[in-house]
């Protein structure tokens, strides 16, 4: 699809929901900053809505579904190390045992982040198929195709390829 | 007739002595005040001096004539008086001293601000250079489109967010309209979380320091929401970077953003747990640098790789920018801009040892360059060629990495800070692309992302404890000091901090853009990637006038 004049008009309605909502929250203790947030988080819904309407207009992208709750568990295991960094922060004293708690943590959170995370995502990876074996047909087998044939991309023999192309087509 | 003329004599003698005992009356009451009981109040010390340079000063006259050495302009006849016919007093010099400070302030802070602002273009340069010129267009109008969107987003709501709780800077006035931060408490003591005025800029929050430290903070915010434009570049919907760019604008960065420096509970980590001086970042390579590196890093994965970059082994395809001058000169331009967001971070010239901002600025330089010395070497010894790119990238590391610790380090330290930096973007961008699978075409998540969090950690390191920003730090008494200097607190702090770059704005911007995903999606079709953005996205080319040929993948395949 591309971009659209629907496109323009929910952002229009998710800016417009929003500041609604802003100014609601700024006034939240009187009766009209209340309104004012239910008026707009309203708004901000129903541009969502019109955004979740209009995107199967976009076409077929080269991204393959992957499992949805290994992405929410490896974003989990990120936030679980920032759970035992502030957990230790309570139970151990002194500099040296809050330094181990906390790279502790912070390991935990890179073990969600760098190998939970990536390997969900690869898992179903585009360019690991085969063009003939793509799951979906179209533009991701052209898709498919590009990426088991590292020469048409590498920009250095891409390069030589489309001189090629290019002394071909004077010939 | 004897008798009434004497008696008229009498009379008249009588009265002539009654106008005369009056009028010595009158006289004497007339009188009083000159008297030494009565005297007038005392004249304060320095004022007799006042009036003296005041009668010296240089008349309109004198000044009409001209003044090419500077030597007649600003004088005292140029202090306010509160009441110009008493002349300059004591307290009209100190009233001018202060605004002068203030003023001297305001002028730094917003000078600084503008040249931060203008760090927008190095990065429209910079990532528009590294991306094809099929996506030339979409990919300036990202950068150009995410100041619009931060800067509105900011004004509604983010800076209430982020500095609705900072009331208390000297250094622009006390800034005190902004003293509304909700707090929770936890382990017995009291956390701020986010601050509760200044949305819209309206009420009290209508007010000459507020609106400086406004300029200043927005054009951070929207530092770090350009850096994700780069790592999602040649395929991400213009639909969603756009409401991306507001949310994060909104929300996820003035979160963090609070808690380092609204107020909020990583600044007082030291008051409360102990813990030195609590998380300190001065410049922000945690706030802006790794908020924008881990907002990348989750959208690109959620996003990602272009067609073409990885084959079907895993191994990765270069894909060459289209334009290498406008990457450097882009750099050079974020290089510039780095003087003012580095030095700018003093939030003053004038007093509370700002004048520390000299220090700042060669610390910001010599990480830059030794930044640059690390990336070239580690590729012309490891690839064999001093790569334009990475050279760039390694710039933008080095300074990227020393903005956290500018305000608290030596030189030394800083061309060690800087150097480091330049040879992690290296591995840094091997790993993620060979390693995690993620695509960043301009490197925005290792330059950003990972060197922020060295940054931050360079603090609990190189920080000398020298620095000394009015006596105190985050509320604690005395300097950063970092644990090759004695206190490992620090390092504590600043551990905590990267914990929570990882483990909370990593995840709150990957629960965000995954919502999105559900309901705008971030990927165009492969068709609109295939043919290039900028006429689907944008209906417009970038450089209308060069002369397309198709990929050879594309007729190859097609």
């Amino acid at each position: 699809m591309a971009a659209s004049k629907s496109q323009g008009s929910y952002f229009g309605l998710f800016l417009v929901g929003g500041t609604i909502l802003c100014g609601g929250v700024a006034y939240i203790g009187s009766a009209t900053g209340k309104v004012l947030s239910l008026v707009g988080a309203a708004i901000l819904l129903a541009s969502l809505a019109g955004f979740l309407k209009i995107k199967p207009l976009e076409g077929e992208t080269p991204v393959q579904p992957s499992p949805e709750i290994m992405k929410w568990i490896g974003a989990g295991v990120a936030l679980l190390g920032w759970v035992v960094t502030i957990g230790g922060l309570r139970l151990v004293d002194g500099n040296g045992g809050r330094i181990v708690v906390a790279l502790l943590g912070i390991g935990v959170s890179l073990f969600g982040i760098l190998y939970v995370l990536p390997a969900v995502f690869n898992k179903t990876a585009f360019w690991k198929k085969p063009a003939a074996t793509s799951a979906r047909a179209g533009v991701t087998r052209m898709a498919g195709k590009t990426t088991v044939e590292p020469g048409f991309t590498a920009a250095p023999s891409a390069m030589e390829s489309l001189e090629s192309t290019r002394m071909e087509t004077a010939r | 007739m004897k008798a009434l003329f004497r008696n008229h004599l009498l009379a008249l003698c009588i009265l002539a002595l009654g106008l005369t005992v009056g009028g010595m009356a009158y006289a004497q009451t007339a009188a009083a005040p000159a008297q030494p009981a009565a005297a007038p109040p005392p004249v304060p010390p320095g004022t007799a001096e006042l009036r003296e340079a005041a009668a010296k000063a240089p008349t309109p006259a004198d000044l009409a004539k001209g003044d090419p050495g500077g030597i007649l302009t600003g004088t005292i006849a140029d202090v306010t008086m509160a009441d110009a016919k008493a002349g300059a007093t004591l307290a009209d010099a100190g009233n001018q001293i202060g605004q002068n400070k203030v003023a001297i302030n305001f002028v730094w802070t917003l000078i600084c601000g503008f040249l931060v602002m203008f760090m927008q273009a190095g990065f429209a340069m910079v990532e528009s250079g590294l991306t094809r010129v099929k996506n030339a267009n979409h990919t300036y109008m990202m950068n150009f489109f995410v100041y619009g969107c931060g800067l509105l987003a900011y004004w509604v709501i983010g800076f209430a967010i982020q500095m609705g709780g900072a009331a208390g800077n000297s250094n622009l006035g006390g800034l005190y309209p902004l003293a509304a931060e909700h707090s929770i408490s936890l382990f017995g003591k009291t956390w701020g979380v986010f601050g509760q005025t200044g949305y819209f800029l309206a009420g009290p929050s209508y007010d000459v320091g507020v609106m400086v430290i406004f300029l200043f903070q927005m054009v951070f915010m929207d530092t770090a929401l350009t850096i994700v434009t780069g790592a999602c570049a040649e395929r991400w919907k213009f639909i969603t970077f756009s409401v991306t760019s507001v949310i994060m604008g909104a929300l996820t960065y003035p979160l963090f953003a609070n808690w380092a420096w609204g107020g909020g509970w990583l600044s007082q980590l030291g008051a409360n747990l102990g813990l030195s001086h609590g998380y300190a970042d001065f410049a922000g390579s945690g706030v802006v640098h790794s908020v924008g590196g881990m907002t990348a890093l989750a959208v690109c994965m959620i996003v990602g790789p272009r067609i073409g970059k990885f084959n079907r082994d895993g191994s990765a395809n270069p894909i060459i920018g289209h334009d290498i001058s406008a990457v450097l000169i882009g750099c050079f331009i974020l290089a510039f801009g780095w003087f003012g967001f580095n030095p700018g971070s003093t939030l003053g010239a004038s007093s509370n040892g700002n004048l520390r901002i000299g220090t700042i600025a060669v610390a910001t330089m010599l990480a830059g360059c030794t930044g640059t010395f690390g990336a070239i070497l580690y590729m012309w010894i490891v690839k064999g060629k001093p790569d334009a790119s990475m050279s760039g990238n390694g710039l933008l590391a080095g300074l990227v990495a020393i903005t956290a610790p500018s305000g608290f380090v030596s030189a030394p330290s800083a061309a060690i800070i800087g150097l480091i930096a330049g040879l992690l973007v290296c591995v840094s961008v091997s790993f993620i692309e060979n390693v995690l699978k993620v695509d960043d075409p301009v490197g925005a998540i290792s330059v950003h992302g990972a060197n922020g969090l060295w940054g931050v950690l360079s603090v609990g390191l190189f920080a000398d404890g020298t620095s000394n920003y009015g006596g105190s730090w985050n509320g604690v008494p005395g300097s950063v000091t970092g644990l090759f200097y004695g206190d490992a607190g620090q390092l504590a702090a600043q551990l905590v901090g990267i914990s929570t770059l990882l483990g909370v704005v990593f995840t709150l911007s990957f629960a965000i853009n995954m919502v999105l995903e559900y309901t705008i999606g971030h990927r165009v079709s492969a068709e609109t990637e295939l043919n290039g953005l900028d006429i689907p996205e944008m209906g417009q080319l970038g450089y209308p006038e060069f002369v397309f040929r198709p990929e050879p993948v594309f007729a190859k395949a097609a």
